[in-house]
């Protein structure tokens, strides 16, 4: 219930948003997507009934205002399934005065490598809203990622974000409180990973670290559902 | 468009059998495309007996997988656990048959689950993939077992092909004896068909024209799927239900090529035709459980064969000849308490007949016939009868007690003989002992007296030359002769044993303790530091005696005198320890691993497979070899507290 009053108050704070274009102007591709009922799912369904998208977006920087998207890749779960077949994966070309910037090599991403099929902004999200759908939306350090998606939106003229979110790097808090043995730089991907015995070959690719976000989120949800002594509700991971 | 996950895939896959027989790295990435990636909690099941494969199968990334058998009683017993790079759930696929295994995660596990379309492809391209696939669905025991529990619950017909005939190996052998077609006309009813099927006890009836030529095949899976589901009428016409066209093979097809046409097309039944096509006459039917007959039926024309020899010449060429078998049956992965008793009998057979040429040229010599009963025994792995390769001879003779007057004279007579039949063996290819444990060697031809003097002394002093001794001489084993000594010795053994037997037990416990244990860390062996064999790793001393010594020490202080061979003894104590059981079923399975893997690279090199280089084995096969190692670790420590060692050291 409380999740639901915010979702609506945070709403009609970004509708009030002055940078936000009315509803009426949204580009048809975002209109389709919000018109999606967006309906949070019950406390007591079983949460591995839901539909996730594991999510990882590459950018330029850390700073939200100033950077921007270089990469998006998500998969979708099934109940404990990953199908490689329904991933998604989409490069921008990286922006001009940024073309030497450290993310470049972070990230491994060659600017403007014929390696890579590129995209423009307005299909990459035209083709990422529709394959996200009313999925929940899984990633570690989540925010982050919905904010820059959200940024990308608006400058295109569309609406944010509708799906429900779910940080990894909570639930892994939630199996493990942070503490004096566990301060929270315990808590990034890296750290988790290697705690939780996961291969980390593929890291700094967008879909390879969503794909090292999805198994651990299906490692977390193992340990909560024995930690619950049960199978996992709703109310159990986002409670 | 290079996913980078579905490149990790590839990556993995590339590497495993049977993957790695695709070599077109275009065609394996369109498979790790479609894989999806399951993830399994501890004790979660993958698929229950019943259930219908859904057109994938798996292969584990991480962790590790147990499949089990489910008794009418609704226990559960292992069948086999699989570790990482291992495939499973491909019979049900290519049979179309449902689970018959329960498949649960023994660890949290990762798994790639392979579709088939796309798999499937690759078989008409990959004649080995398919091959693969055939053989090891044919051999492994895990198949086997799969078959089997087919087959109690499908009862067929059991239909000729039991007499073959033909020294021919299986991989060589036609199937020219495919058993004569049940036909019916295309005017049968289905329930006419049916009732045929019964009367003659078989699977399949074949639907044929006027000229004989083969149109349709009926099959008990076309009348289960399609009659007993209501989905025809029994009344119906059999060509509204029979499978055309029809696959044929020629009559002079081999196993190998039949084994390959059922797995690439997924059927059970071929249909003979006087040309292998469907325009000619039918000949007749071959059915899956046929190539089964055949194959079980081959190692007992070669024991035949072994006992109609005339000459050492033949000998060894049948022994060379059951050489090409072994080989096949590793390759199939045919179990190995299934190879190491057909070779056993084989190579007791081959005994047996020297000792027979032995007698005949002592007859010759004008030597008449044996003074007194005796027994031809076998020692160390022979006695044990884990041999596969031909390794040294390793014997001994006991004869009766004839008092001090004949003692000398019937002694003599005996060695005469031992040494003609060592003669022969070396003929036949057993070199002769470098050690000279051997029955022609004056101390190891005695009298029942001679021996439990001799044992009595091994197990009274034992310095470290008696513990030696045995770790071969405690293996015997009768194979030819009156049959009654062995036993006499056995006895001995064990009234021994009463009284002064923890020191004796503890100082055998000890000698087994003598090869350290190798390291447990993938690609890090523990290798030789000098001498001829540096570098390499000696399987026989770091891993295969310690779980022998450990088997025979535990088997004795369990008073077990019968169990005479290394699983055996293991399941022995398994059945005696509940406690310990899983450690000594583990300790079995080892065993098991490492005498496939020593006769597999001994073939290879043509040796005796001994020692290894690290380099040249698989990644399979060092990860089953790592695997190995844990069992012999944990039951060197069970030796260390059980016997107390650390004191005595």
């Amino acid at each position: 219930m409380e999740g639901k009053d915010w979702l609506d108050k945070l709403r009609n704070a970004l509708s009030l948003n002055p940078r936000q274009k009315g509803a009426d102007q949204w580009p048809d591709w975002y209109r389709k997507y919000a018109e999606l009922p967006h309906q949070l799912a019950p406390g007591k369904q079983a949460f591995r009934e839901l539909d996730v998208v594991v999510l990882d977006a590459e950018t330029t920087g850390l700073n939200p205002r100033k950077d921007q998207l270089l990469s998006l890749g998500a998969l979708r779960l099934r109940g404990h399934t990953i199908r490689l077949k329904e991933c998604f994966e989409a490069y921008l070309p990286t922006p001009e005065e940024l073309r030497d910037s450290t993310a470049v090599s972070v990230h491994g991403i060659v600017p403007n490598s014929l390696r890579y099929r590129y995209t423009d902004l307005t299909s990459l999200m035209e083709e990422f809203l529709a394959y996200l759908g009313e999925a929940v939306i899984v990633g570690h350090h989540i925010g982050f990622d919905v904010e820059m998606i959200n940024r990308a939106l608006a400058g295109l003229g569309a609406g944010p974000l509708k799906n429900r979110v779910l940080d990894t790097a909570l639930l892994a808090q939630k199996i493990h409180p942070p503490g004096y043995w566990t301060p929270q730089g315990e808590y990034a991907l890296d750290k988790l990973a290697r705690r939780y015995k996961i291969s980390l070959s593929d890291r700094h690719t967008a879909l390879g670290d969503s794909y090292i976000t999805a198994i651990l989120l299906l490692k977390l949800l193992s340990r909560l559902s024995e930690k619950r002594g049960r199978d996992l509700l709703v109310e159990d991971v986002f409670g | 468009m290079a996913n980078q996950v579905a490149q990790r895939v590839y990556d993995f896959l590339k590497d495993i059998p049977p993957f790695h027989f695709v070599d077109n790295e275009e065609a394996l990435l369109r498979v790790a495309r479609r894989v999806e990636v399951q993830y399994q909690p501890i004790g979660t099941t993958v698929f229950a007996p019943g259930e219908p494969p859904r057109d994938r199968f798996f292969v584990i990334r991480e962790g590790s997988v147990e499949l089990f058998s489910i008794g009418e009683d609704g226990e559960e017993r292992l069948v086999e656990r699989l570790g990482e790079g291992e495939v499973f759930g491909i019979r049900p696929l290519l049979a179309e048959d449902n689970y018959l295994f329960l498949a649960k995660a023994a660890e949290e596990s990762l798994l790639y689950a392979v579709n088939t379309e796309g798999f499937k492809e690759l078989l008409p391209n990959y004649p080995q993939l398919t091959n693969y696939l055939a053989t090891s669905m044919a051999g492994s025991s895990r198949y086997a077992l799969e078959y089997q529990a087919a087959r109690n619950r499908e009862p067929e017909g059991n239909w000729g092909g039991t007499d073959y005939t033909g020294p021919d190996l299986l991989e060589l052998q036609r199937v020219h004896r495919a058993r004569p077609p049940i036909t019916c006309t295309a005017d049968a009813r289905i329930v006419d068909a049916a009732k045929r099927m019964t009367e003659h006890n078989v699977g399949s009836i074949v639907v044929v024209d006027k000229k004989d030529h083969p149109i349709g095949i009926i099959t008990d899976r076309d009348l289960r799927r399609k009659i007993a589901t209501g989905l025809k009428s029994l009344d119906a016409l059999i060509t509204e239900i029979m499978n055309e066209p029809v696959i044929c093979i020629r009559p002079d097809v081999t196993v190998a090529d039949v084994q390959i046409m059922m797995v690439r097309y997924g059927l059970h039944h071929l249909v003979q035709t006087e040309d292998g096509t469907n325009k000619s006459p039918i000949t007749g039917v071959i059915s899956e459980h046929d190539l089964l007959v055949l194959q079980g039926n081959n190692p007992a024309v070669l024991v035949r064969e072994i006992s109609r020899a005339k000459t050492t010449a033949y000998l060894r060429s049948l022994r060379d000849r059951s050489e090409r078998l072994l080989k096949v049956y590793l390759e199939r992965e045919v179990s190995i308490s299934f190879i190491t008793s057909v070779m056993s009998s084989i190579n007791d057979e081959i005994t047996r007949k020297c000792i027979k040429f032995g007698l005949a040229r002592m007859q010759a010599d004008g030597m008449g016939n044996p003074p007194a009963l005796f027994d031809w025994m076998t020692l160390g792995s022979q006695g044990r009868e884990e041999q596969l390769l031909r390794t040294d001879q390793d014997n001994a003779l006991i004869f009766e007690d004839v008092g001090k007057k004949r003692h000398a004279e019937v002694k003599a007579w005996f060695l005469k003989l031992a040494g003609y039949v060592t003669e022969y063996l070396h003929e036949v290819g057993f070199d002769y002992c470098p050690g000279d444990m051997m029955a022609s060697n004056p101390l190891w031809c005695l009298s029942v007296g001679g021996w439990k003097e001799q044992f009595s002394f091994w197990m009274n002093e034992n310095t470290r030359e008696n513990m030696l001794h045995t770790s071969i001489f405690f293996d015997y084993r009768g194979v030819w002769g009156d049959g009654s000594l062995p036993g006499k010795l056995t006895r001995h053994i064990f009234t021994e044993l009463e009284g002064k037997s923890s020191r004796f037990l503890a100082s055998l416990g000890l000698a087994a303790l003598d090869n350290p244990s190798p390291l447990t860390f993938f690609r890090n062996f523990v290798v030789e530091r000098s001498g001829e064999h540096k570098d390499q790793f000696d399987l026989k001393a770091r891993a295969m005696r310690p779980l022998t010594d450990a088997a025979r020490v535990l088997i004795l202080e369990a008073r077990k005198g019968q169990v005479n061979n290394t699983f055996r003894r293991y399941e022995t104590l398994a059945e005696l320890e509940p406690q310990n059981a899983e450690l000594y079923r583990e300790a079995a399975d080892a065993y098991e691993v490492l005498i496939r893997l020593r006769a597999l690279i001994g073939l290879e090199r043509n040796d005796s497979g001994r020692f290894i280089k690290p380099e040249e084995l698989t990644r399979t096969q060092r990860l089953l070899l790592r695997n190995s190692f844990r069992p012999v670790r944990e039951i060197q420590s069970l030796l260390e507290v059980r016997f107390q060692l650390n004191f005595l050291r």
